[in-house]
């Protein structure tokens, strides 16, 4: 007959894949994460390299400036996916045709990707350029992990409200950051944890915490945002 | 009865001011007579934070509650009042800052909640200014200000274990915790009793003040 | 371009199938029918638009300043006025795109009201500024909002047949004709009860306006609601209805 073939779960996978497939096509956030976020990586070693950091400097600094390379990578990368759906117009198609929920984790899915590949490839080479010596990388991985998350849960939200303003670039760095800096102060503390092989402590579960967080605002405010 | 709630209010802020200079005695500790800042500076942080959640409980209503203008209306006065409340709050510590501790700044927990705060403020009304249509731009500050109320507090408990491992000396001697006797108690509580009342005067002015220049462009446009 | 319905009994036992495992009520034909199910008739209620009083303004400029109409099924209401009259308005109003200021907007299907959440996904809409994702081809872009109005893809790369479009080209590399064919096909995708077409005929040679104008007619005939904005009012058939938003 006709059946009604998808369910909640396939519309949000539609979504990603659909957001991966134009992305793969044109590779402009690829890139530009990618350029954003080596960039900054060289201003960066070439800053410290030839002077070298001491031990405790280095795990003092290094963690912040790889989350301040990874913030800034992400706010030059991310807001695409709903500025551009605007600026394109295909919004109006989008507004007919989706559930709100789904398209919000669709779209949240494709940016966690897109955080956890940069992380992936920016991580291994930031320890080595900048000679980190990491004792805990389990802790490493599984911050990079749940900042990643947030990162891309807070970053998919201000975008989806930024995306229907005017001078969209400035306004949403200045949204996002008091957003995320919660965020960024407790991924650098553990990320620091990580470095010296302390013990992860309190910080963890309230980095999950605020993970959890975003993901219920989001949902819970995303329809309105979305919705006229 | 308007007016005469008014000049209470006026009367007892009056009284709180003298009172902080005359009938509080000087903190044990403090420089001179700089703890009378404290008489001031506490209160208006203290209302600063309050126009942070009422601006997130209005905004809450107005998108799950029927979507009234004026919820919306509440909300942006309230962010507006917080951030005068903020700025006064910030220059009133760092100035007191100055004097206890040698520097301006110092990026003390309270200090940096109070940025963060001011921060919020700042990209609300930022956003709130780069919209032009009423509907999308009361629904997505709300949104906005549903998001800050929702991620806010997780800075009040990251704030002082983050700050403790930066600043080995900890300069978290902060207001609360220093001796206080039952005087400047006293002193502190009725100001920010009378701050808040403040707040909240100013508030319904500028939210009447506002609905009745909606009401006349309405009637304008209407011809 | 309906299939016949089955009419082996298996009735009862294949709408619980259906509810239970696809979690959706079984389509109906107009009249209430349920393909597949013999025996069975629901009461007859069809699908019905009501308008009243909608208002709309755009900052100081009062676009939309109360209008009504009201679309019965099989009929069609044409909406024409000058530029700037409000026509795209009213019709992204009455596709839930657009919250009017005032006014009320009555929908229903099958004798259910929709808000305008609901609305907006049940209704087809061809209108000039919809576009498609320039770096996907004809037939994905068409699958992929398939796949989120949760029907199945093969239906609408059938309409994609009727409507001769060519299915592995970039959307981005269509011409303008090529492009209001697309849409015509987005908006048909999910067997709309009513479609919303502002400017439904812009670009098209006379072979696409011969194709559109057999679908819209099919579409009325099947007991659908249509109303259609244009600059002029053009030779149409079935109109039930005139509303002229010329000042």
């Amino acid at each position: 007959m006709w059946p009604r073939i998808s369910t909640w779960a396939a519309e949000a996978t539609a979504v990603f894949a659909k957001e991966w497939r134009c992305e793969l096509r044109t590779r402009y956030a690829l890139n530009t994460l990618g350029l954003f976020a080596f960039t900054t990586l060289v201003v960066v070693s070439v800053s410290l390299g030839p002077l070298g950091v001491s031990l405790s400097q280095g795990t003092a600094v290094l963690p912040v400036l790889l989350w301040v390379i990874l913030l800034f990578s992400v706010a030059a990368g991310l807001p695409r996916a709903f500025v551009q759906e605007e600026e394109t117009q295909t919004a109006i198609a989008l507004r007919l045709a989706a559930t709100p929920s789904a398209l919000f984790c669709g779209k949240l899915v494709y940016g966690l990707t897109l955080v956890l590949a940069l992380e992936a490839l920016i991580t291994p080479v930031y320890v080595a350029v900048t000679s980190l010596k990491v004792v805990s990388p389990g802790l490493l991985a599984g911050t990079l992990i749940a900042g990643g998350y947030g990162l891309a849960a807070g970053s998919t939200l201000v975008a989806a409200i930024i995306a229907q303003a005017r001078s969209k670039g400035t306004l949403f760095s200045v949204l996002a950051f008091p957003v995320l800096l919660p965020l960024l102060l407790l991924a650098v503390e553990l990320s620091r944890s990580a470095v010296a092989g302390d013990p992860a402590g309190v910080a963890l579960p309230q980095l999950l915490l605020y993970d959890a967080s975003v993901t219920v605002v989001g949902l819970m405010l995303f329809p309105a945002v979305w919705n006229p | 009865m308007k007016n005469a709630l008014a000049w209470l209010l006026w009367i007892w802020l009056s009284v709180v001011i003298v009172g902080a200079f005359k009938y509080a005695p000087l903190a044990k500790g403090f420089i001179g007579e700089s703890s009378r800042i404290l008489f001031f500076h506490v209160p208006m942080s203290w209302v600063s934070f309050v126009a942070f959640i009422a601006a997130g409980v209005w905004s809450l209503m107005f998108l799950f509650g029927g979507r009234k203008p004026k919820h919306d209306r509440a909300a942006a006065v309230a962010v507006q009042l917080g951030l005068v409340f903020g700025v006064l709050a910030t220059v009133t510590g760092s100035l007191w800052a100055r004097i206890m501790w040698g520097a301006y700044w110092n990026w003390d927990p309270r200090q940096t909640s109070i940025v963060v705060a001011l921060l919020f403020y700042g990209a609300y009304l930022a956003l709130r200014s780069s919209l032009e249509d009423a509907d999308s731009r009361a629904r997505l500050s709300a949104a906005y200000a549903v998001l800050g109320l929702a991620v806010a507090p997780f800075l009040f408990f990251i704030m002082p274990r983050i700050m403790f491992s930066l600043h080995p000396q900890s300069v978290i001697n902060a207001q609360g915790k220093i001796e206080v006797e039952s005087r400047m108690v006293q002193v502190l509580l009725a100001g920010s009793a009378g701050f808040t009342a403040l707040f909240f005067w100013l508030h319904n002015l500028q939210c009447r003040i506002e609905s009745l220049s909606e009401r006349k462009s309405a009637l304008r446009d209407r011809g | 371009m309906l299939p016949e319905p089955d009419t082996r009994c298996h009735g009862w036992a294949l709408r619980r199938l259906n509810q239970r495992f696809l979690r959706a009520a079984p389509p109906t034909l107009p009249g209430g029918a349920i393909p597949g199910i013999s025996g069975y008739s629901p009461p007859v209620s069809s699908p019905h638009l009501q308008f009243a009083g909608v208002r709309r303004r755009f900052g100081r400029l009062s676009v939309l300043k109360g209008v009504s109409g009201s679309v019965e099924p099989g009929a069609m209401l044409l909406v024409t006025g000058p530029n700037g009259s409000g026509k795209s308005t009213l019709m992204r109003c009455l596709a839930g795109l657009l919250a009017p200021d005032g006014g009320t907007i009555a929908y229903q299907e099958n004798g259910t009201p929709l808000e305008a959440a609901e609305r907006r996904r049940r209704v087809g809409v061809v209108a000039p500024d919809l576009a498609f994702y320039a770096e996907l081809t004809v037939a994905e872009n068409l699958t992929f909002f398939a796949r989120l109005r949760r029907v199945s893809p093969e239906r609408g790369l059938g309409v994609l047949g009727r409507l001769d479009l060519p299915l592995d080209r970039l959307a981005g590399n269509l011409s303008s004709g090529m492009r209001q064919r697309l849409r015509w096909g987005f908006a048909l995708l999910h067997s709309p009860r009513l479609l919303l077409l502002d400017e439904p005929f812009q670009n098209f040679d006379a072979a696409g306006e011969r194709i559109a104008r057999e679908l819209l007619e099919e579409h009325l005939e099947d007991g659908g609601l249509a109303v259609v904005a244009n600059p002029s009012s053009l030779d149409f058939h079935h109109v039930a209805a005139h509303l002229d938003l010329g000042r």
